[in-house]
């Protein structure tokens, strides 16, 4: 009986020590979701590019509040549900287009130039800004805002892009405002963005 | 004698096809329009099994792209993964399989052409009983679409 405890005792100190080292190894984005990033750290100024190719530096959103969202335009589920869904929270909120602006940021600057981002941003009858950049620009900019992507070869020989799907808010004047979650139940989230664009 | 034998087998046979195929009911299915330079596209559709047996959707097809598969996107911290599912779909007795955003879809890669709204698509469903089913789902307005089915 002793000794049957002593070996109960002896496997859970060996799970523990799994634990432990899966709690310390675990990959990276596990521990660095945009959501636990302090505001003090998070965000700052960026330059990236226009869907006419044109430099776009931030301060162009300097005058009212806006939203961030990065996806890829062959993204055919969760992006066209995110954006279509914040088109219509900021119909539902009935303050007009000029309420917040709607930023994509492709995540896939391989694929999406700015054409490519251009077209897709203007799929959703109302005005959503599309960014691209080079690949050096784009992974900045995901550096700063706590983004994760990664692609993924598919089945078919092409690839798609596990990415980060939070949406995140930005008061007018740049200071980070808080997420929205893909989970988010639709009243929470106009909640938010009530509170955003007071 | 050896001729009534056929047919009677033919006979049988084309019944038992119908009663698979009617086991499983097809509807609401549809995908968002398409805009020039995407070539993936997602397709959602209900599926009802008013059969008495647990069945599988095993393969999807289309002839509007190159290929079609079966996906599941999850979220993970935050993280939208989607992933081939290669074993399919089980889609139980009596029971119904919603393919819906953020969830299951079917996805579209390689797209021939743009899919425009008011279009229709037509779907080859290849169950493992039931007789495969070739079904047209509607093209809708992306900025529409989906919103209430939408978690």
């Amino acid at each position: 009986m002793l000794r049957q405890i002593r070996i109960l005792i002896w496997v859970l100190v060996a799970l523990a020590a799994v634990g432990l080292a899966w709690l310390l190894l675990r990959p990276q984005v596990e521990s660095t979701p945009a959501q636990s990033i302090s505001a003090a750290s998070f965000g700052g100024p960026f330059t990236l590019v226009d869907s006419n190719g044109q430099p776009f530096p931030s301060s162009r959103l300097k005058d009212r509040p806006y939203v961030l969202f990065f996806g890829f335009t062959n993204c055919p589920d969760v992006c066209p549900t995110t954006l279509a869904r914040l088109v219509q929270w900021r119909n539902q909120l009935g303050k007009g287009s000029q309420s917040f602006d709607i930023v994509f940021v492709t995540v896939d600057p391989e694929r999406d130039g700015p054409k490519e981002v251009g077209t897709y941003a203007r799929a959703f009858n109302a005005p959503i800004i599309g960014l691209t950049g080079s690949p050096a620009q784009i992974e900045r900019v995901k550096k700063q805002f706590g983004i994760f992507s990664e692609k993924v070869p598919d089945d078919s020989g092409g690839y798609t892009v596990d990415h980060s799907a939070t949406v995140l808010l930005f008061a007018k004047g740049g200071k980070f405002d808080g997420t929205i979650a893909h989970e988010e139940q639709p009243s929470a989230a106009l909640a938010k963005l009530k509170r955003l664009t007071a | 004698m050896n001729r009534l034998a056929i047919l009677t087998l033919l006979a049988l046979a084309a019944c038992g096809r119908e009663q698979a195929a009617s086991d499983i009911k097809l509807s609401n299915g549809w995908a968002r329009e398409t805009v020039d330079g995407q070539n993936a596209a997602a397709v959602y559709v209900t599926i009802v099994n008013n059969g008495a047996g647990a069945d599988r959707l095993a393969g999807v097809s289309s002839d509007a792209a190159k290929h079609a598969m079966l996906h599941s996107t999850s979220t993970d911290n935050g993280v939208m993964r989607m992933r081939h599912l290669p074993d399919g779909l089980a889609i139980p007795s009596k029971a119904a399989v919603e393919l819906s955003p953020g969830r299951t879809h079917i996805m579209l890669t390689g797209l021939k052409q743009p899919l425009h709204r008011g279009q229709t698509l037509s779907v080859r469903f290849d169950f493992e009983r039931s007789e495969d089913q070739l079904f047209d789902v509607k093209v809708l307005d992306p900025a529409s679409a989906g919103l209430q089915g939408a978690r």
